[in-house]
């Protein structure tokens, strides 16, 4: 069985912020391979999940395992690659070329003094040509459209080899057809690297075929595990209300 | 012009002057992009409460410069994280209360005098021997480590918790660098002056930025920017004798008002 081993074991997640509960008591569970898509109303605690996966936030209470450790013991970071929700808001005037950034993604396995081995070179001149920017290379970061610096910051994590991409509605300001492009990419790299992918968004309608399950965040989880068919029968607006009848009827299924 | 290098003390002050040249402009791309401008002048006048301690105590005033800015650096870091402090109002703090300490010291040691003056503004007369070594010595060291972590400062400048979350130890490194800056501005305020040395660490950065180039030409041009700003500017402090951090700072404005109008749109 190839799902065996979840990559992320969450167990009764809770945050309380001055006595606001954002999540209460998630579980749930992300395996190997698996294209995972989270939609949720704006302040439902999507983004409060994910910073707890990668350990920027500390829950009240509850538990993160990552491949069966937890994270303060986990050391492979480098088998993460997160695009952040403002990774399409850069400052313009930072002083970094595209081929800069996504060097950044060689950062943490990289020699010293700034040293880039050939197998780092191989790596980030790699995911640009994957991402379609190679020719964009020596342009300044500050310039390019939002399509294209999107497509930089994945070129980044992809410069990692990650294992899983964590992506947090890297999509806002995009145009529709850079969106289409980036859908297919984020399908080709699951399909055939068999990255697991871990999406953010608002797009449900459009990824439905690719994803196989949908995590709706509000407070509460919903785990839906299949999707196409959820979102057919259901209304998307009672899907962004979460009611205690849906979590229940999901809850045990996978 | 060469006639100012038959003096030892432009010898020395020009030595002392390129190496912080080097180092305040280096230090100071990655402090500007990290929007840590303030620190440097709050780390400048901890220094003096170091200056104005040696020169009453009668310890050597650049040790002892060093000694206080880092533990102000530590100081800094430590109410940033532990108490949810602005980090601006921590730095106006600590800059007031360092020089309201300084002139305390100094004052009640009976030794208000040129002596300190010079600390604060700079002079090129007052560079020993032994201040070229403790910088040389200092300074290496503290370049050695920016340049050994100078691609994990860069990434964590850009991004910090993409940083974090690709294994960097970002608040080793945020310590670190800033323990680095401390040395740096301690080691500087002979040459540039403790009110002063926030210019040269910030300005030549902030011109290098205007030109819009990747991150190793924009410190190239910074570090240029700094060498020019610091022989140009000692050797107006020679000619006209005036103090040497101020010639230089009014050296570096002019190279990043110039640097604002070649690289208008």
């Amino acid at each position: 069985m190839k799902f065996n081993l979840p990559i992320f074991d969450i167990k009764n997640l809770t945050f309380i912020v001055k006595g606001q509960s954002i999540l209460s008591n998630i579980s749930l569970e992300i395996f190997r391979s698996e294209y995972i898509a989270i939609i949720g109303p704006n302040g439902g605690g999507k983004t409060t999940l994910i910073r707890m996966l990668l350990g920027l936030e500390k829950p009240t209470s509850g538990e993160v395992k990552i491949y069966g450790k937890k994270l303060s013991n986990f050391k492979e970071w480098y088998k993460i690659g997160y695009v952040p929700q403002r990774a399409s808001h850069v400052d313009s005037s930072f002083p970094a070329t595209v081929l800069d950034i996504v060097k950044m993604g060689r950062t943490s396995q990289g020699g010293f003094f700034s040293s880039f081995n050939e197998e780092d070179k191989k790596l980030v001149y790699d995911a640009m040509d994957r991402m379609g920017i190679l020719d964009l290379k020596d342009k300044m970061i500050g310039t390019l459209s939002g399509g294209q610096r999107q497509r930089a910051m994945i070129a980044r994590a992809l410069a990692s080899k990650p294992e899983i991409l964590i992506l947090d509605e890297p999509n806002t300001g995009v145009d529709a057809a850079s969106q289409k492009n980036f859908y297919a990419l984020l399908r080709k790299l699951n399909q055939e690297d068999k990255i697991t992918i871990v999406f953010i968004t608002h797009d449900i309608g459009v990824i439905a075929d690719d994803i196989a399950r949908l995590f709706t965040i509000n407070q509460k989880a919903i785990i839906c595990n299949n999707p196409k068919q959820l979102l057919s029968c259901q209304e998307m607006s009672e899907l962004y209300g979460i009611d205690a009848h849906l979590l229940h009827i999901h809850k045990h299924e996978h | 012009m060469l006639e100012m290098f038959e003096y030892d003390f432009m010898q020395r002050a020009f030595i002392a002057g390129i190496i912080i040249a080097v180092l305040a402009s280096v230090s100071g791309t990655f402090v500007v992009l990290k929007r840590y401008s303030m620190i440097s002048e709050t780390l400048a006048h901890s220094a003096l409460v170091g200056v104005a301690v040696g020169l009453v105590g009668g310890f050597n005033p650049l040790w002892m410069a060093v000694l206080f800015a880092i533990i102000s650096a530590w100081l800094i870091e430590y109410l940033r994280s532990a108490f949810s402090l602005y980090s601006d109002a921590v730095l106006a703090i600590l800059l007031s209360g360092s020089l309201a300490a300084a002139v305390i010291i100094v004052s009640l040691g009976g030794a208000f005098n040129n002596s300190l003056f010079s600390y604060l503004f700079g002079s090129i007369l007052s560079v020993s021997s032994d201040d070229v070594v403790t910088i040389a010595i200092f300074g290496t060291l503290s370049l050695g480590a920016l340049l050994f972590f100078s691609k994990e400062l860069y990434f964590i400048a850009y991004d910090e918790e993409v940083a974090k979350t690709s294994g960097i130890k970002v608040n080793f490194l945020n310590f670190l660098l800033v323990s680095v800056v401390a040395i740096i501005i301690a080691l500087s305020i002979r040459v540039v002056g403790s009110l002063l040395i926030g210019a040269l660490m910030i300005i030549p950065s902030v011109s290098a930025l205007q030109f819009r180039v990747g991150f190793l030409k924009t410190v190239i041009i910074s570090l240029v920017i700094a060498l020019f700003s610091v022989v140009l500017g000692m050797t107006f402090s020679f000619y006209f004798s005036l103090p040497s951090g101020a010639t230089i700072v009014l050296c570096v404005l002019g190279i990043f008002i110039m640097s604002i109008i070649i690289n208008r749109k």
